[in-house]
């Protein structure tokens, strides 16, 4: 897509209304752009929309069912009227997204061109197509879903996603407040001065570019002076003010328990944490319902005094304003004011509650029609604008007459009455109450340190909604214990701004309660006809409120259609349950800078200087082999069979670094790991290394490891790689019950460990080791000793986890490369090479040694995995040993067992099932080509009746082929131990 | 300015190589507690109006650290003229600029000073370790802090902002003042916290796992990257943070 605009075909600079009108536009930057393949005017601070509409372009959008044209409805993005493509993003509301220089914009949802859709033709079929028909049409007959699924998915959906596009950099941060305050009109500025005033660090959340809410864009006199008075008394006090921080451009998108808010502020979203949380957010512009109210060019009054007050942009030639009270009155004078002529101001009231208001309208000309409404937008064929209305007079509640009135006009505005922003505030638990009298929801049963203030609480006169606020901030300050002084009360009756019902059904219909949704009145009801009686269910019925704008404008319509009906009142009605978030966020937002903690061992650099094929292991990353030594290159198979015969022929090094450390010391030092461990410990000789498996209260293994005893009251036990932080939270967990004078500390990063193995290791720790005698009289298999390796102090362990000889040396991680070098360096001249993980896996499984976790599962006990041995029964506690002891004495039903096959058979790989007939009996743990027995070996769960060696078990391996595998003895190599015991 | 290997030994700090392959320069190496540090261009990293360092991170791995925990840590450490903070999350200054943070009711975390390049606290750690070995450090435990933790310092003014976009605990001056000290998780993985700022120059002390290391100070360099912030070498901060 084209994202520069070509200097050919641009429309000539739009006009804007003189200054002070154009609050949020600079007139000496213009901008070009397109939308629609055509190139465009607008100036910087215009939204999309904004820039259209001064260009004379209304219909920005194509409608979600019937494809009809639509336009700017609100002006604040709380509509889906304005949904447009970007080259990169789909469904971005036009009157909300900033102008920039060369943007390349189109409509979407659309057949043909946004100007002429062919799928405009499916408004004719409404009849045909009621609410639910989706769920009743296509099922029948048998398969018929198949043809219509094709048909359906190609209809479906708005707009397009760039499957190419980059994603952009997002991010979070936290913000913390004693007290946040959403919405910056006249309540929540006052709510946050006060607040600030009294000493609160107060956050100041505003979704708009500018602080004011209503004063930026509304009238609240007839004077029209009201509005900039109280605007330049609080914003500059506000924006001054050291303990107010501003966000603009922001939307509170949710509130959680304790005033945890998400609040979106271009590509980051703040995860606010406040004491004390004060809504002031105002309240939604309600639309009327009547046939063709969504035609471009009708529109929310309030949408047409933002294009004049925010962007000096005429919404229109001719205009007429239809009412449900005297905020219309001040609508019309507005427009008047800025040169539109408007035809007529139709009150579906007896007229208005301030008389002074009838006299100005008179003043200026305008004709006035009260009880009466607009009864049908009239438009030409191609229903791109509204060309006129016909007006009616109203003879009952949703009923009109007979004679008609028509009125020619490019601009209907209405204002039928509020809805309070409820959202954040039923979210947080706060409960709708219809107020028949005045027609409107209000708002009670909220938490504590959550506060409302302004018209979200009912109040519609400036005066009131300023002391609300003042109300608001002082209750914030008194539950944060700060100095406030005591708020006047309220005074006078709240202003009736709700006109009762302004539905007005038409024969033809077309008039619509949820414009996102195409639902016109005779949905609303034939859902309930249906049976859907409660609210929610017509919510899923007829997809009401389901769309972009959340039934910001559908609610109050819904609810009253809804309770009329089904013969109850609005309140037991009620609205349909809203949650999180408020406004659509991407999953971008959501996502954020994503955190992967890593780990690395002091040896990660020679690892990666030798070429490793690097492996997770657990949030550690571990060497899983190194490059070949015949051709250079990192094939799995190849290089762990040259490494681990190259461990078994001479020495091979490799990096046990990431094995779990953690230091025991203290009088009960013995005492407690004697409790933690299955075997016994109470007399493990200083300078000795035992195996020490750990078993929870259910009796199942979950991790092994060896403990070393360096002193009486001090020993050194490690734990395995992934099962570490379980290990020192469960010791931690322990010894709060039983109180051993014992100090655990996890020491894991504090050491680097190497383990030198192969029949020439002693070889090269006798020139590294020079201090520790090494002759296997003096360091015998198991012992442990502290000494030297070079210059640094180091733990060796004699250890045959890989059943060779070999040397465990745990140095200070700072030296960790030291060693290792020095380690090579010695090792030089008898071949030692370095070996990864999986040799290392590989060298083990043919010892038989089991690896916990890999060859273990949730119900491992220690009898299974033939670890019987391990378990000391003579002393009196270990963890675990209750559920050991019941379950040694029920019947065995699987053992792990070793495996053998030829060498030529299909490798089983772990996972794969061991069957017998039909039965699933076990399933492979672990299996590898063994080099030194030249057969397929592995450890493998069957059934106990298959433990005896010279059995045989099947094997399902890869493509439903099983394998008969005969049940060895372990270990697979070197039965005797003589290698590792050299 | 020496070269690196005029000033490798055999004790590598966790961040080492990511330093040295940032440091093309063979030049600009110079010794510290043992270690091979970059000496950085400090001219550069300071702002000159204010004197004070921009948002800076700098690692402070190769000065010594140390940790004692234990029903006699206190005496010991008091014994040896040690300042102790009254409650647990607190850090106390000692007057040789070293400091002391008190992690729980029986832990303590001593961390080198500037002015001695941490020689006191290394030299008390080796006293500590062979007393340990004599059994003659009863009810007392020593924690080798120099290796399981990473030692770095966020400098600037904005280093609460910074540390907001990392972690859940509100670090603002007004909430975290000089001397308190978290233990929370910072980038979804563990971290000591504390507010060592002096004087004009704010800072927040990250202790974090050493072989995390890695992990952590691109992330906070990232987070930092709004506010300017670049990596400040050790030389620099010494000089506006004396201790």
């Amino acid at each position: 897509m084209n994202r520069h605009v070509s200097p050919e075909n641009i429309q000539t600079m739009p006009t804007r209304l003189p200054a002070p009108m154009g609050s949020l536009i600079n007139r000496q930057q213009p901008i070009t752009f397109q939308f629609e393949g055509t190139n465009y005017h607008g100036v910087e601070g215009d939204t999309l929309a904004s820039a259209l509409i001064a260009n004379g372009r209304y219909l920005l959008s194509r409608s979600f069912k019937y494809h009809r044209p639509r336009g700017p409805l609100t002006m604040a993005g709380q509509d889906a009227n304005t949904l447009v493509q970007l080259p990169d993003e789909p469904n971005v509301l036009a009157d909300t997204h900033p102008l920039s220089q060369g943007l390349a914009v189109t409509g979407q949802n659309y057949s043909g061109s946004l100007d002429h859709d062919s799928d405009m033709k499916l408004g004719k079929f409404s009849k045909f197509m009621p609410v639910g028909f989706y769920y009743r049409s296509f099922y029948k007959p048998k398969g018929a879903w198949k043809f219509w699924e094709s048909l359906i998915r190609k209809k479906a959906g708005l707009g397009r996603y760039d499957l190419n596009a980059t994603g952009s950099y997002h991010d979070k941060a936290y913000l913390f407040a004693d007290v946040v305050v959403v919405g910056s009109g006249p309540a929540g500025l006052k709510a946050a001065l006060t607040a600030a005033e009294g000493g609160a660090k107060v956050l100041l959340v505003e979704q708009q570019s500018q602080l004011g809410g209503a004063l930026t864009y509304a009238r609240f006199d007839d004077a029209g002076v009201r509005a900039g008075q109280v605007r330049e008394a609080l914003i500059p006090a506000v924006e001054a003010h050291a303990n107010i921080h501003v966000l603009c451009k922001a939307t509170c998108n949710g509130w959680f328990t304790d005033n945890f808010l998400p609040v979106i502020q271009g590509t980051r979203m703040y995860k606010v944490r406040a004491q004390e949380c004060i809504v002031a957010a105002g309240a939604f512009d309600q639309p009327a319902i009547f046939r063709n109210n969504d035609l471009p060019g009708v529109m929310l009054a309030s949408a047409a005094q933002r294009l004049i007050r925010h962007y000096a942009v005429r919404p229109g030639k001719r205009a007429v304003v239809l009412t449900g009270n005297d905020d219309g009155y001040l609508a019309a004078l507005d427009l008047h004011e800025q040169g539109i002529e408007v035809a007529a101001l139709v009150d579906m009231r007896a007229g208005p509650v301030d008389s002074r208001l009838t006299q100005a309208i008179n003043q200026h000309g305008i004709p006035l029609h009260v009880e009466h409404t607009v009864f049908e937008a009239l438009h030409d064929k191609t229903l791109h604008h509204v060309t006129g209305v016909d007006v009616r007079r109203i003879t009952r509640r949703g009923e009109v007459a007979d004679e008609r009135l028509t009125l020619e006009c490019d601009l209907l505005c209405m204002t039928a009455g509020y809805m309070p922003m409820y959202q954040l505030l039923c979210q947080a638990g706060g409960k709708l109450t219809y107020n028949d009298d005045a027609a409107e929801f209000s708002l009670s049963n909220l938490p504590k340190h959550l506060y409302v203030a302004g018209s979200v609480n009912g109040l519609h006169d400036l005066d009131q909604v300023l002391q609300d606020g003042v109300i608001a901030g002082t209750q914030a300050l008194q539950s944060l214990a700060l100095p406030a002084a005591e708020a006047a009360p309220l005074t006078g009756a709240p202003k009736q701004v709700n006109f009762p019902w302004p539905i007005f059904a038409h024969p033809k219909g077309k008039e619509f309660v949820d414009f996102d949704e195409d639902l016109q009145i005779r949905d609303i009801i034939n859902a309930t006809r249906h049976g859907y009686r409660d609210v929610q269910l017509v919510k899923r019925f007829s997809t009401v409120g389901m769309g972009p704008s959340q039934g910001r404008h559908s609610a109050l319509p819904t609810a009253r259609l809804v309770a009329d009906a089904t013969d109850r009142t609005v309140s037991e009605t009620g609205v349909t349950t809203a949650r999180p978030p408020f406004t659509a966020e991407t999953l971008s937002h959501l996502a954020g800078r994503s955190f992967d903690p890593f780990r690395v061992t002091p040896l990660h650099q020679r690892h990666l200087q030798l070429g490793a094929k690097m492996m997770p292991a657990g949030d550690w990353q571990r060497p899983a082999f190194y490059p070949s030594a015949t051709n250079g290159r990192l094939e799995r198979d190849r290089c762990i069979q040259e490494e681990a015969l190259h461990v078994r022929e001479k020495v091979g090094l490799i990096d046990v670094s990431t094995l779990g450390g953690i230091e025991v010391r203290g009088p009960d030092a013995a005492e407690f790991v004697n409790r933690i461990y299955t075997f016994g410990f109470l007399k493990q000789p200083v300078g000795r290394t035992r195996y020490a498996a750990m078993a929870n209260e259910q009796g199942v293994v979950v991790d092994d490891g060896v403990s070393c005893r360096l002193g009486e009251n001090h020993f050194y036990v490690t734990a395995t790689t992934s099962g570490l932080a379980r290990v020192y939270q469960s010791m931690l967990q322990w010894n709060a019950q039983w109180r051993l004078d014992v100090d655990i500390a996890n020491v894991t990063s504090a050491y680097a460990a190497v383990n030198v193995a192969g029949p020439l290791s002693r070889k090269v720790l006798e020139k590294v080791c020079t201090e520790v005698d090494l002759s296997p009289e003096a360091f015998p298999y198991l012992e442990l000793r502290e000494g030297k390796a070079g210059e640094a102090p180091a733990r060796l362990l004699r250890v045959g986890f890989v059943g060779e000889l070999g040397y465990e040396l745990h140095v200070p991680s700072r030296y960790g490369e030291y060693l290792w070098d020095l380690l090579m360096k010695a090792g030089e001249e008898f071949g030692i090479r370095p070996f990864g993980v999986e040799a290392q896996r590989l060298l083990r499984l043919e010892k038989g040694h089991v690896i916990i976790g890999q060859d273990t599962d949730g119900m491992s006990h220690p009898a299974e995995i033939g670890m019987s041995w391990a378990v000391n029964r003579k002393k009196p506690f270990f963890v675990g040993r209750r559920a050991v002891d019941i379950l040694d004495e029920q019947p065995a039903k699987r053992r792990l067992v070793g495996f053998r096959l030829p060498a030529t058979s299909a490798k089983p790989l772990e996972g794969h099932l061991v069957l017998e007939g039909s039965d699933i009996t076990g399933n492979v743990t672990s299996c590898e080509y063994s080099p030194s027995q030249d057969a397929i070996i592995g450890l493998a769960y069957a059934g106990a009746d298959k433990a005896t060696p010279g059995s045989h078990i099947t094997i399902r391996v890869e493509g439903g082929d099983e394998v008969n595998a005969e049940v060895v003895k372990l270990p697979f190599y070197d039965a005797n131990n003589s290698r590792q015991e050299m | 300015m020496a070269t690196l290997e005029d000033t490798l030994t055999t004790k590598r700090t966790p961040l080492y190589h990511l330093h040295q392959a940032n440091q093309p320069n063979a030049t600009g190496w110079q010794h510290l507690g043992g270690y091979a540090i970059k000496a950085g261009q400090d001219e550069t990293q300071v702002e000159p109006t204010t004197g004070a360092p921009a948002c800076g991170l700098t690692d402070l791995s190769a000065l010594a650290r140390v940790g004692l925990r234990g029903k006699k840590a206190a005496t010991i450490l008091s014994e040896n003229h040690y300042q102790l903070p009254a409650a647990p999350n607190q850090a106390l200054r000692q007057e040789d600029g070293s400091l002391v943070a008190k992690l729980s009711a029986s832990e303590y975390l001593l961390l080198g000073s500037f002015a001695d390049d941490g020689e006191r606290i290394s030299r008390d750690e080796l006293a500590w370790q062979a007393a340990e070995r004599a059994h003659r450090l009863p009810d007392a435990y020593l924690l080798p802090r120099q290796d399981t933790h990473a030692w770095l310092a966020l400098t600037g003014a904005h280093a609460s902002d910074v540390m907001a976009k990392l972690c859940g605990v509100d670090l603002s001056p007004k909430a975290f003042a000089p001397g308190h000290v978290a233990q929370t998780s910072v980038a979804r993985a563990n971290a000591i916290i504390i507010n060592a700022s002096q004087a004009d120059l704010s800072c927040l002390y990250l202790l974090v796992d050493s072989a995390s290391a890695c992990y952590f100070w691109p992330i906070l360099l990232d987070a930092m990257q709004e506010f300017e912030g670049k990596e400040l070498s050790i030389m620099a901060l010494r000089h506006h943070h004396p201790a």
